[in-house]
């Protein structure tokens, strides 16, 4: 049971509460915030981002969640699943994405109302009602310039133009009686690459995590079937509410009824062998001496298919006791951070068979060097973005429209950029 | 006020605010009083006191305009219990609402009564529940259902006397699937307050009610299903494959609570299944949802890795080829890497271990110094795992020392030591570079290891009697574990280069005698003492005897069978995130001393009668961290006091085999990390030997001979020993035991000088 909700400011100052059983007193925020501050006291390198997401007190195990500065947090006084709570925590900022475009401390508290009445809807006496932003939207009106206009031109809205809420419906993922013009669907394949590579270039782990986002803009009760030219490249999938999980175990296909507007369709994992060829190699060379080293990074492109690669930027977090640094670059360019120790290098857009772009210089540690500082092994922080580029080589085959008569429009764009991908030095 | 402007939700001034706010409440245009609620709402969201206002608020709730019934409504529930007198104002509208037309009205209306938690309006709630439990519409149902479960928390008799129970278990059969499910949602919660525990028993039926309804609603009912589903006991192998093939299509569910709750489901079941092809198809099938997790958010990460690292345990074939997912990346959050690296131990083979120790030594040049040591101790791990690597582990270890950073030199010594007890006489060539370092070392443990490779290995290292004189120079200062440690490794040398070290050894136990005051120290400098002036011999077959090599079966982080059983039905739980049964750290104290009993008893029978009666009065926390020092008191044995006392908590009988897991200087070099399901066979042989204590110094000596034998033959045998020994002393249950130490300390004098006498014939 979820029995209680803190948001706190990046401050730990209560921003809304919520208790949907009994009342758990304010105090245990402070509490909460007494960890939180000794845990990150513990080391100069320890983070917000570090503190154990269940912390223990007395009497209430507080379980949190922290996300763009703000905090999460659920006390609970009995035995709970967290992954649970944790899962309904996430919901919550992403339900204010949908809503309000942004999430922080201000957007929150200009539109505290409506975030009253999504936390109402959202949860019933410590178990999760509503989640889903279709159904909520129709409950809870998202803040839009036709709704002020409405409430404040003091025009009624009634309870009984209102529509039924869709949890009352056969799909509840689906609203009835939904109607366009032109019948349009979309799907963005965007594949997220998680890698480590070591400075040989060889994949130490690599794996693409697929999602398939859809924007379905389809009249009446389309029933669909897509299928891929290749679908046995999934290791592991999973799927919207309204996809036929039988359709795809025996024939791989995704059958399904879609929700109306945006959604995740799918979500996927293909485990690439080390042998994989990335799209982007990365060669570091830093000879490290007593005070200081000497370094240079190379990125040229491997097989993506003649595509340019965009967005291309590389962080290497420098030692701490690093305090100067010198470089320069052939493409793009670079920004020492002296307070963070953090050396990013916006590459931007590599076109194949364009010279390489290098990054040469030399860095020295301060007075502070030891031998930690000598041995201190260096990651480099890799971000790209490809467009129309599918690592894994999950293509689309065909989509078929059942049950309507209309011909829709259907469009699908791929893209693959860097997930958590790094090379170690 | 401008209506036309944007709504001011905050201002400063609060008195005034509210008598401004009265006023609009009061207004004749429901936009103004509309926005008045809002502006009520905003002050009470973040703490400011508006219950002052509660009638002029509750009166706006007759309306037709539904958001500004829900914005009362909120404004009820917050302030019903400090007015409860006020509420009966809103009763009867809230009656007429559940025979609203619009069911989503009716249904908001019976949620919200039941969270009004007051009792007075428990009268009034019962008639409108009962019709909204028949509604028509499922959703009304639906929300009637958990109404159930909010009565029965504030009244249960009155839940039982109305029907109310009975027509909830009739909801199970429901048509619609979210009925089932928040039916299962209520009842799940009703069974856990519940005295007879008779409100929700899973049976064929239901079981079958629910799996119909699992597919169907959804995710957080599905989570209530796949919960409840946990509790059925299958009759037999064939009914349990036929749940399992409806639970496998869960783990492909984008939430994550819903994938770790069906492979709670699926660890369950897997006992009952008798069709190894079956149970081999499962085992594949549950990978490749559990490293999907590990895609997620690190909360997620951490909540799936802490589970992993329990189903591994039960079950080590999962995953066997997947531990590239678990290397670490260098940002991840301490909290994800420390559990990342668990998981790598548990999955390192004999194939995968070159991998893997590359990994580790990438890990050991990072710059949290906490990881850096982990990573450290992992390779150890895999050198005692798997010993055709390790050569290759001591390899990397050497790199690792010659890096010259301190932390990493005394950690790496640590591990070798270790490395030394698991492969005796085979890396001895590397001890000059071990003691190359000897100069940096601060930390006890690293020294302590550093000292006990010198003493085991005194015959062949040339100027051990140096080495020994070097680090004598500091005794008095040294931590006590450093003491004992220079202690047994002076009188190793002793016996080994008696011609090099008579004059050592003799400095050293005087020194000990003498001029400590740590009974610890001072005691087993006795011991030995008397034991080399009586017999060396006998000296040099407890000191110098065999010792049992050290498993990783053994250490601290495997749990006993009984409590990974316990943990493996309760996956994804917070018990299963610390590891511990649920009572250790929620509820009372008694409760928890309670399911430390329960959790020993799989793993000890025989001391868990002499503990468990004494814990159960008793605060978990000394209850079992006394065994402990009794047991040093007693019998000179000490083990490493850095411990946490957390770990033994979870059960207390085995805790002198989990406390030192890293390291022990003790008496007779005993590996304090032996297996924490030994045999009982000893047990009784303990208890004499303990009681001998009383006999002074003639039986103690007997009694360390009676160890030693112990030692040799089974290891385990003692370690329950002492565990009996410890039961005895720790809570006085046995005066005779209490008195024995008495005893021991009023000899001490005669002793010491019986012992000089004896010091001087040879």
């Amino acid at each position: 049971m979820i029995e209680s909700l803190f948001v706190l400011s990046p401050t730990g100052k209560v921003i809304i509460e919520k208790h949907w059983h009994e009342l758990i007193p304010r105090r245990v925020v402070d509490f909460f915030n007494d960890q939180v501050s000794k845990a990150m006291a513990e080391g100069e390198d320890v983070t917000r981002e570090d503190v154990l997401p269940i912390i223990a007190s007395p009497k209430y195990q507080l379980i949190n969640v922290y996300r763009d500065g703000l905090t999460y947090l659920s006390p609970v006084t009995k035995e709970v699943d967290p992954m649970m709570v944790f899962e309904f925590l996430h919901r919550i900022p992403d339900i204010m994405q949908e809503y309000f475009g942004q999430v922080s401390e201000t957007v929150i508290k200009e539109n505290f109302v409506t975030v009253y009445q999504l936390l109402e809807e959202m949860m019933d006496d410590g178990f999760p009602l509503t989640t889903e932003p279709n159904s909520l939207k129709e409950i809870v009106p998202a803040p839009n310039i036709l709704n002020k206009v409405i409430t404040t031109m003091g025009a009624t809205t009634s309870v009984s133009t209102r529509k039924m809420p869709n949890g009352m419906s056969n799909l509840p993922w689906r609203k009835a009686g939904v109607k366009y013009n032109s019948n349009e669907i979309f799907f963005d394949i965007v594949e997220e690459i998680d890698a480590i590579v070591d400075s040989t270039g060889k994949a130490v782990s690599c794996e693409a995590h697929g999602t398939i986002q859809t924007n379905s803009r389809l009249s009446g009760m389309p029933d669909l079937t897509l299928s891929f030219v290749n679908p046995r490249l999934v290791d592991d999938c999973s799927f919207h509410q309204s996809v036929r999980f039988n359709k795809w175990e025996s024939d791989k296909v995704l059958s399904f009824v879609p929700p109306d507007g945006h959604f995740r369709l799918m979500s996927y994992r293909v485990n690439l062998p080390s042998q994989q060829n990335l799209p982007i190699q990365v060669k570091p060379s830093i000879n490290i001496g007593a005070n200081g080293a000497k370094f240079d990074i190379t990125v040229s492109l491997r097989n993506t298919d003649g595509k340019a690669v965009e967005n291309v930027v590389l962080t290497l977090p420098l030692h701490k006791s690093t305090s100067t640094l010198t470089a320069q670059c052939n493409v793009g360019q670079y920004m020492f951070d002296p307070v963070g120790k953090v050396l990013r290098w916006d590459v931007g857009k590599i076109v194949p068979r364009e010279r390489a772009p290098v990054l040469s210089g030399s860095f020295g540690f301060g007075s502070a060097s030891s031998e930690a500082a000598a041995n201190a092994g260096y990651n480099i922080g890799v971000e790209f973005l490809i467009n129309s580029h599918s690592l894994s080589g999950l293509k689309v085959d065909v989509l078929k429209l059942f049950n309507e008569s209309y011909k829709p429009y259907k469009g699908v764009r791929t893209m693959t950029k860097a997930g958590r991908y790094q090379v170690r030095a | 006020m401008d209506i036309f402007s944007k709504p001011k939700f905050f201002t400063n001034n609060t008195k005034g605010e509210n008598a401004e706010l009265l006023v609009e409440l009061n207004s004749e245009y429901r936009d103004r009083r509309k926005d008045a609620v809002k502006r009520v709402i905003a002050n009470m969201t973040v703490g400011k006191d508006v219950s002052g206002l509660f009638p002029q608020v509750v009166k706006n709730m007759q309306t037709e305009d539904l958001e500004m019934k829900k914005l009362v409504y909120l404004y009820l529930m917050n302030y019903a219990k400090s007015n409860p007198d006020l509420v009966i104002l809103a009763v009867n509208t809230f009656v007429k609402d559940t025979d609203h037309v619009n069911p989503l009205i009716r249904a908001l209306a019976i949620r919200t009564m039941g969270c009004i938690r007051v009792d007075k309006i428990l009268d009034h709630l019962c008639e409108p529940l009962r019709k909204c439990l028949q509604d028509d519409n499922p959703y009304v149902r639906k929300t009637a259902a958990l109404c159930v479960a909010k009565l029965w928390d504030l009244d249960q008799e009155r839940a039982i006397d109305n029907g109310f129970v009975t027509t909830l278990q009739d909801l199970v059969s429901d048509s619609t699937p979210m009925v089932v499910a928040n039916a299962v949602i209520a009842l799940a919660e009703m069974q856990e307050s519940s005295v007879n525990k008779d409100v929700f028993v899973v049976n064929v039926a239901i079981m079958n009610k629910m799996l119909a309804a699992l597919n169907e609603c959804n995710e957080w009912g599905q989570i209530a299903i796949l919960t409840s589903l946990a509790e059925y006991q299958p009759l037999d192998s064939k009914e349990a494959e036929s749940v399992c093939e409806r639970v496998v299509p869960r783990l492909q569910h984008a939430n994550g609570s819903v994938v770790l709750s069906a492979i709670r489901v699926l660890m369950i079941f897997l006992r009952y299944l008798r069709n190894d092809e079956f149970t081999n198809g499962l085992i594949k099938k549950m990978s490749p949802p559990l490293v999907s997790l590990l895609a997620s958010a690190p909360e997620v990460q951490y909540v799936s890795l802490r589970n992993i690292n329990l189903i591994l345990q039960k079950r080590p074939d999962i995953l066997q080829n997947d531990v590239r997912v678990f290397f670490c990346k260098y940002n991840d959050p301490p909290y994800v890497k420390r559990e990342k690296l668990e998981i790598i131990i548990r999955l390192c083979n004999d194939k995968n271990v070159d991998q893997i120790l590359s990994e580790l030594k990438e890990y050991a040049s990072e710059v949290d110094v906490d990881f850096v040591r982990r990573a450290i101790r992992a390779i150890g791990r895999c050198a005692i795992i798997i010993e055709e690597a390790s050569e290759r582990c001591v390899n990397v270890l050497l790199d690792l020392i010659n890096t010259k950073i301190n932390y990493v030199v005394q950690e790496a010594i640590i591990v070798i030591k270790d490395i030394f007890r698991k492969y005796p006489q085979r890396y001895e060539a590397i001890i000059p570079t071990l003691c190359q370092n000897l100069d940096s070392l601060d930390e006890p443990e690293a020294k302590g290891s550093l000292i006990w490779i010198v003493g085991e290995y005194a015959e062949r290292i040339e100027n051990a009697d140096e080495l020994i004189e070097n680090f004598l120079e500091t005794f008095l200062e040294e931590n006590s574990q450093v003491q004992l440690q220079l202690l047994t490794a002076t009188v190793k040398l002793f016996l080994k280069k008696p011609s090099q070290s008579q004059e050592i050894v003799h400095r050293v136990l005087q020194t000990a005698t003498q001029e400590i005051d740590n009974p610890d120290t001072r005691d087993r400098a006795y011991v030995y003492w008397r034991l080399l002036s009586t017999d060396p011999q006998a000296a040099k077959a407890v000191v110098l005897s065999e010792k049992p090599p050290i498993s990783v079966d053994s250490s601290a982080d495997k749990l006993s069978p009984g409590l990974l059983d316990e943990l493996i039905n309760n996956i994804s739980t917070l018990a299963s995130v610390y590891h511990k049964p649920a009572s250790t750290f929620m509820g009372n104290k008694a409760f928890s001393a309670d399911a430390v009993r329960k959790a020993a008893v799989a793993d000890a029978r025989d001391e868990e009668q002499i503990m468990g009666e004494d814990t159960v009065t008793s605060p978990t926390a000394p209850a079992a961290s006394a065994p402990k020092n009794v047991m040093a008191d007693l019998l000179d044995l000490d083990f490493g006091s850095s411990e946490p006392v957390s770990t033994p908590v979870m059960s207390p009988p085995t805790s002198n085999s989990k406390s030192g897991p890293n390291y022990s200087a003790d008496l007779f070099d005993m590996s304090s990390d032996m297996s924490s399901g030994g045999s009982d066979a000893f047990g009784g042989m303990g208890g004499m030997s303990g009681m001998s204590g009383v006999g002074g110094l003639n039986i103690g000596f007997q009694q360390s001979q009676s160890q030693s034998q112990n030692q040799n033959t089974a290891t385990s045998g003692s370690s329950n020993a002492f565990g009996d020994l410890a039961g005895f002393g720790g809570f006085g249950q046995q005066p005779s035991a209490a008195t024995a130490s008495q005893q021991t300390q009023q000899q001490k004098p005669t002793q010491s000088s019986t012992v000089n006498d004896l010091l001087d014939l040879f």
